[in-house]
């Protein structure tokens, strides 16, 4: 675990040092503040429905784009070999990146807590609505994350890192999208398998043991794949 | 300290490395010379447990590359280019390398001073090192693959990019580091691996042709000896008594500038042939202006070995 923190630690660095990081966490919550506020003018309510529906779009293209370089960088620049050859375990290592990844997000979710704050302060807020829709949120971008990780250990370069998530979130997107189409056998199998649904049962301020479940086995699952990937390249 | 038995690597059906045997004994340090993709960085990334191997085994200090984190544990390695992280500063850099190998805080800066001095870094601790040049990269990369002080140190082509003078040092520093600790290095160049290794070893597509000294390399090589001499005057008589005396030497005489100039070629490197040649000048009344002999050469080892000679 403490290698784990190692690597998360050195992550941070990098992203407080290197532009990218910057751009992504302005460009993000410009996007962010400008979906909060369109809809909250129209409306006129004290409400975070809207803001809340939106937000897995905005995840969709920023966070693939802030793993993209996690493990293709390592690779293209030579120093996963410098990485698999420390004493560490596989698992440390795609474990360090996950939780660097994670933190940024967190950070950058936690900023956005500046909305719900300030309309609690001129309205009526639901609180326990939005705190559910902050964990639907959090577990969604943990699925991402880890999906975005798992395109990062596929290649060496970032932006067919960032092409391949990209391309993996829009397919869990347009699955989620394309749910009504289908048949309600085949819609309660699928939901089994779209995070997406589980977050939107979540934002009405239920927490289910099943939507918890779902998106952290998906988590779970694109981090073991990541994990394969590195360890095929690498002795155990 | 190192050891490799049957060591084979396969890239499809292609063999990289193939029956590898060898050991390097403690305290040496053993040079890994082979032209281009011979399979040097393949052997290294194999001991280091980085590449799995096809078949065989290896051990580092009795430890099977099978328990790979206690192998790693012991092992500094510096990667092929030195690859480290660009978007870091050479201190942050260390320190994490150091985390990462298990070095608490108290200990950790007193290696990396140490690292910093040894290593000549000190003027660029805190800078990025994707400013740095090729050289000071290289020196990063061999700084953070002692950080942790293996016993055991594993070096691919530790020079390339140095300038003449840093090579020196680099040299200096392996040869002392060589008087504590087990280092094998690879490289392409001779002349590094002459000055700085007690035994070597040469690799060709995979399959490993020879390992010793140099000196013992050199004796093995089949490659003729060769004595230049050159006369004031014409010198028949001369040639034609040493000729007398060893009937399997060859003399030509050598298309260069000076007249009476020959070259003689002779299988037998203890063969007396420049005291049989003085004597034989005296005894005729003939002056040798110039004498040269030529041994065989690591070089000539190498081309003949490696295929280059054909």
């Amino acid at each position: 675990m403490n290698i784990a923190l190692t690597i998360c630690w050195k992550e941070w660095r990098v992203a407080l040092d290197t532009p990218l990081g910057y751009v992504v966490a302005v460009a993000f919550l410009l996007a962010a503040g400008f979906f909060f506020g369109s809809n909250l003018f129209l409306a006129g309510q004290a409400d975070m429905r809207g803001y809340f529906s939106i937000m897995p779009l905005l995840l969709m293209f920023f966070i693939p784009a802030m793993t993209m370089r996690m493990l293709s960088d390592e690779q293209r620049s030579g120093t996963f070999e410098l990485l698999a050859t420390m004493p560490v375990r596989t698992r440390d290592i795609v474990a360090g990146k996950f939780l660097a990844v994670m933190a940024q997000v967190s950070a950058l979710l936690a900023l956005t807590l500046f909305y719900p704050a300030s309309l609690a302060l001129i309205g009526n807020l639901d609180g326990g609505q939005v705190a559910a829709a902050y964990l639907a949120l959090f577990l969604l971008a943990a699925c991402y994350v880890s999906v975005s990780l798992y395109a990062s250990a596929l290649t060496s370069h970032a932006v067919v890192a960032y092409v391949i998530g990209f391309g993996l979130l829009f397919g869990l997107f347009i699955i989620m999208q394309a749910m009504p189409t289908f048949s309600p056998a085949t819609q309660d199998f699928l939901a089994v398998f779209t995070p997406l649904a589980h977050y939107h049962f979540m934002l009405r301020g239920v927490i289910g043991l099943d939507d918890i479940g779902t998106l952290l086995s998906v988590t779970v699952l694109f981090l073991t794949l990541t994990w394969f990937q590195l360890e095929r390249r690498r002795w155990r | 300290m190192i050891k490799a038995d049957q060591l084979c690597r396969k890239f499809g059906e292609i063999y990289a490395v193939q029956d590898l045997s060898f050991h390097v004994r403690k305290g040496e340090v053993m040079g890994l010379l082979g032209p281009n993709g011979a399979g040097k960085s393949t052997t290294m990334k194999m001991l280091t447990c980085f590449l799995p191997p096809s078949s065989g085994e290896a051990s580092i200090d009795s430890v099977p590359l099978q328990d790979s984190i206690a192998v790693r544990r012991k092992l500094g390695y510096l990667p092929e280019n030195a690859p480290s992280y660009a978007d870091l500063d050479v201190l942050s850099h260390l320190k994490f390398v150091g985390t990462m190998h298990g070095l608490t805080d108290a200990t950790l800066l007193d290696r990396i001073s140490e690292m910093e001095r040894l290593c000549g870094l000190t003027q660029v601790m805190h800078r990025r090192i994707d400013e740095l040049s090729k050289g000071f990269r290289q020196r990063v990369g061999l700084a953070a693959s002692m950080l942790h002080d293996p016993d055991c140190l594993i070096f691919d082509e530790p020079t390339t990019g140095l300038d003449p003078n840093q090579i020196v040092e680099i040299r200096h520093l392996i040869r002392r580091l060589g008087e504590k600790k087990t280092v094998l290095l690879s490289s392409h160049l001779l002349p590094e691996v002459e000055a700085v290794c007690d035994r070597m070893m040469i690799i060709d597509q995979g399959i490993l042709q020879v390992i010793g000294t140099s000196e013992e390399l050199a004796r093995q090589a089949q490659g003729e000896s060769v004595l230049y001499v050159r006369f004031k005057e014409s010198a028949e008589q001369v040639l034609n008594l040493v000729a007398e005396a060893f009937p399997d030497i060859e003399v030509k005489a050598r298309d260069t500038n000076h007249p009476h100039s020959y070259a003689i070629y002779h299988s037998d490197a203890d063969l007396p042939l420049a005291e049989k040649l003085f004597y034989s000048a005296v005894a005729s009344d003939a002056v040798i202006l110039e004498m040269q002999p030529e041994k065989a050469t690591l070089e000539d080892v190498f081309r003949e070995l490696t295929g280059a000679a054909q």
